[in-house]
């Protein structure tokens, strides 16, 4: 999982770090106990959500941005409860 | 004639190669079989009133199955730097492993330039064992100039909407609406189908120093 090496590089950098992940990869990111992850029940290859809504991408980013700056502890995880076909 | 067997390890680099669906090469005979069938079933009540959420979360739920393990890397501990800054005075970067690039800046793997994505699934089981390459994107960079090219994940959404992975869009609309202090000046991608050894060598050795010259108090990073 090239992300994981990356996030626990920089943290170990001094830089904060959010990952935004599908679901698909969940047990992989866990595994390598990184700071912060942020999961989305969307398919592999668009983690951010469905092409060309921007509504859920913004909404998606703003609740990983949320993780970056709440999380007190290393290996927070959450998951966004966000449909892959929304509506808005 | 193809075994069972044959046909949905074929869908992972074979001649029926399809990134969505190669990880029925990771299931057993019978549980791709089930996949299979549920999801014609599904796909047949498209004809009536069926629902195309079910067949979208039917694959969805396939994907989690298939990769449901832990990582070679296991660790125990995690390290963790806190988040001091206001984040609307704070400046965030991006990195994705979502193999983007910027037109006239390709990484030219192997040294070839303008491969195409076929080629390199074609070249895949040379991609993981290679040092991976980091492109510099400016945030500004048109997204008619954004190309995009992994072995490894099927790119056909990140080529409709780069924002499925790479959200410059959308981190440059929180940056004007001040919900952060900036996105950085360059935001990086890479094919994160590569060697991990070489990735972690790489890491330490460069992209730390580069990326740490932007001075970012947060940055989000984006697996595919």
């Amino acid at each position: 999982m090239s992300v994981g090496h990356i996030a626990r590089a920089f943290e170990k950098n001094g830089i904060s770090t959010v990952v935004i992940a599908t679901e698909v990869f969940k047990e992989k990111l866990i595994s390598m106990s990184l700071p912060r992850v942020l999961i989305t029940p969307f398919p592999k290859g668009r983690p951010i959500g469905y092409p060309g809504n921007r509504r859920q991408h913004l909404r998606v980013i703003k609740e990983a941005l949320n993780l970056l700056i709440n999380a007190t502890e290393s290996k927070t995880v959450l998951t966004i409860d966000e449909p892959y076909l929304s509506k808005d | 004639m193809d075994t069972f067997n044959d046909f949905k390890n074929s869908f992972n680099y074979g001649k029926r190669n399809n990134l969505n669906f190669k990880f029925m090469s990771l299931m057993t005979d019978d549980e791709a079989a089930n996949f299979i069938e549920e999801l014609l079933s599904l796909s047949g009540e498209l004809l009536n009133e069926g629902n195309i959420e079910n067949v979208i979360e039917h694959i969805f739920q396939g994907q989690k199955f298939a990769y449901s393990s832990p990582s070679k890397y296991v660790y125990q501990e995690g390290p963790f730097n806190p988040f001091i800054p206001k984040l609307s005075d704070a400046k965030i970067g991006l990195l994705t492993s979502s193999g983007h690039f910027v037109a006239g800046d390709d990484p030219a793997p192997f040294g070839i330039s303008d491969m195409t994505q076929q080629e390199a699934i074609n070249r895949i089981s040379e991609f993981v064992k290679e040092k991976p390459t980091l492109s510099f994107i400016p945030k500004d960079t048109p997204v008619n100039k954004l190309c995009v090219r992994h072995a490894g994940y099927d790119i056909s959404g990140a080529q409709i909407d780069p924002g499925v992975v790479l959200p410059i869009q959308e981190l440059s609309t929180l940056e004007q609406q001040g919900i952060i202090g900036e996105l950085a000046q360059t935001v990086y991608s890479f094919v994160g189908a590569c060697s991990q050894g070489k990735l972690k060598k790489e890491i330490e050795k460069k992209w730390m120093d580069q990326i740490k010259e932007q001075c970012m108090d947060g940055i989000i990073l984006i697996p595919v």
